[in-house]
């Protein structure tokens, strides 16, 4: 059943570096006087590149059958592009708090 | 016997239909799990940057991440050491494989351990389900509903890991188990690196 046959680490270790690095990045940002969404997109765009990599190298996606791999990324991106609908509603809701305003 | 019988005989079916992408059944089972699970943490991510960026006096609680910076080595860590046992059972080396495993399980106590204190030093700074003592209570509930799935995950796979570990030595189990576990265990790991700068990282005291 096994993709991966037995063989040496070092493709890893250069991943797990790749992470440590990575996240010594966001923690350095995170420490930077960055506001708003300037910081999601820095933050987001970390996060983005760190989950290439551990589903490609970490847990071997990259060498499943192709036709599984659209599988996979079709509908797990279509599903976390669907939750995105309702920030323009919070952004609304941030705006009545702040402007105090009651709807009726 | 008829002609057609003999024919039917001849090139029989086979008797179960093709896996589906080629893929053996449990880890096509383990994939569909982890991503109807990535549709629930997401749900509960977005839950809480949706709340968060509709709250103007949302506080940022955290003048440290020491220790989220070392749970998240020991789960980079933790997510190697998987792989280095999952190597180790690709190449039949038993003892190694299950020696490697409980060290990653070692790893995932040791995470919940620092998990709980975490949540700890919030409980006694006031932090509760449903208060605050820095303004709105939905961060109490949005903070203890990311993290706490997220561990609850963590500590199941923890469990997971021992149990699968114990079986593969005891010679139920083979690697392809161990593959499978260490999808799961990757998955998790990789929800911990959205959880640090969603929860964390852009809550930093200012």
């Amino acid at each position: 059943m096994a993709t991966v046959e037995g063989h040496g680490m070092g493709k890893y270790v250069a991943v797990y570096l790749c992470l440590l690095v990575l996240m010594a990045l966001q923690f350095f940002i995170g420490y930077q006087n960055i506001e708003g969404s300037r910081l999601v997109v820095r933050m987001l765009t970390f996060a983005i590149i760190e989950t290439i990599l551990v589903v490609v190298f970490f847990m071997n996606l990259g060498l499943e059958k192709r036709l599984f791999v659209k599988f996979v990324v079709f509908f797990t991106l279509f599903v976390l592009l669907t939750f995105n609908y309702g920030w323009t509603d919070s952004f609304r809701l941030l705006l009545f708090r702040l402007t105090g305003f009651e709807p009726s | 016997m008829s002609e057609a019988h003999l024919t039917m005989g001849a090139h029989a079916a086979p008797p179960m239909e093709e896996r589906p992408f080629a893929i053996p059944s449990k880890k096509l089972a383990m994939w569909l799990f982890i991503m109807s699970d990535v549709m629930t943490f997401a749900a509960c991510v977005v839950a809480y940057a949706f709340t968060r960026n509709a709250t103007p006096e949302w506080p940022r609680p955290f003048h440290s991440v020491s220790s989220v910076a070392v749970m998240t080595l020991i789960m980079l860590t933790c997510s190697l050491t998987m792989l280095i046992a999952l190597n180790a059972a690709k190449m039949s080396d038993k003892a190694r494989a299950f020696r490697w495993m409980m060290i990653t399980a070692a790893g995932g106590v040791l995470f919940t351990l620092l998990h709980i204190r975490d949540w700890m030093g919030m409980m006694s700074q006031g932090v509760g389900l449903f208060q605050n003592p820095w303004g709105p209570a939905a961060f109490g509930a949005a903070f203890y509903s990311v993290t706490g799935f997220s561990l609850l995950h963590i500590s199941g796979g923890t469990i997971a890991l021992i149990v699968v570990a114990i079986r593969y030595q005891g010679g139920r189990y083979n690697a392809d188990d161990i593959e499978i576990v260490n999808l799961f265990w990757q998955f998790v790991g990789l929800v911990w690196l959205f959880i640090v700068p969603v929860v964390y990282l852009m809550n930093l005291a200012r």
